[in-house]
């Protein structure tokens, strides 16, 4: 990963046409503003994560082989005991 | 009764009232805002979420206590605000499972395994006990900003 120490205020580019400039860094928290075009996603990691997740949960195969592992996960566990693996 | 048109179930009849709104759709699905849970007797204790506007999108989810029976809820201010449990935003306690909300996680595969998404359960709004005209339920993909759970939990036991 390329690490850049940047103070508020400060920016930097990525590329042609995305800006990130640092407004504000105080008590552990950082806030960004972004200048990107319109077409280009900006998204928290964890909102992309769910995004990336949610489209192959909804792939319709995927879900029917999943219905069929998950009800032969049920059917295999004795009544009443725990199903969560750890 | 109104009907909904599913490729999994096919046609399926529901009430009004099951129906839940989801304001701001659901990550990558942002312009899905209806959706229907299903549960069949054979495949308890699955529950499917059924778009109603798209009859090909259907997610398995499982209830969250089933994944994880001491799962913590940490569901975002912003996410509180839409579901409307603006109680909770005072007293910054989190909703109670099964008290003041329903949880679910979706599942999906990865490497030939069942994981659940436990970095984003679903939350759903219920109806307030008494409600003579209950309003319809709502819902959140309630993602959170920590790392205490995975996007990817595996569930269910070694793959032989």
């Amino acid at each position: 990963m390329l690490v850049i120490r940047r103070k508020a205020g400060e920016s930097f580019r990525i590329g042609e046409d995305v800006e990130i400039q640092i407004l504000e860094a105080s008590g552990g928290q950082v806030k960004i503003g972004i200048r990107a075009p319109r077409d280009v996603p900006v998204l928290r990691t964890e909102v992309w994560v769910t995004a990336v997740q949610n489209q192959k949960a909804a792939c319709a195969a995927a879900a029917e082989s999943l219905t069929d592992q998950i009800v032969r996960q049920f059917l295999t566990l004795p009544p009443n005991s725990s199903s969560s693996s750890k | 009764m109104p009907q909904a048109q599913t490729q999994q179930f096919g046609v399926v009849d529901y009430q009004e009232e099951d129906a839940i709104d989801f304001p701001l759709g659901l990550p990558a699905f942002e312009q899905e805002h209806l959706f229907l849970t299903i549960e069949r007797p054979q495949t308890k204790p699955l529950v499917f979420l059924q778009s109603l506007c798209r009859a090909d999108l259907c997610f398995v989810a499982l209830p969250l206590l089933v994944v994880d029976p001491a799962y913590k809820l940490s569901v975002s201010a912003e996410d509180l605000r839409v579901l409307g449990l603006t109680e909770f935003l005072e007293s910054g306690r989190q909703p109670a499972i099964g008290t003041n909300v329903e949880a679910l996680v979706i599942m999906a595969v990865t490497n030939s395994r069942p994981t659940a998404n436990l970095l984003a359960p679903v939350i759903v709004s219920l109806a307030a006990p008494g409600d003579k005209k209950p309003s319809r339920r709502v819902g959140v993909q309630a993602i959170r900003i920590d790392r205490d759970y995975s996007h990817e939990h595996p569930w269910g036991p070694e793959p032989c």
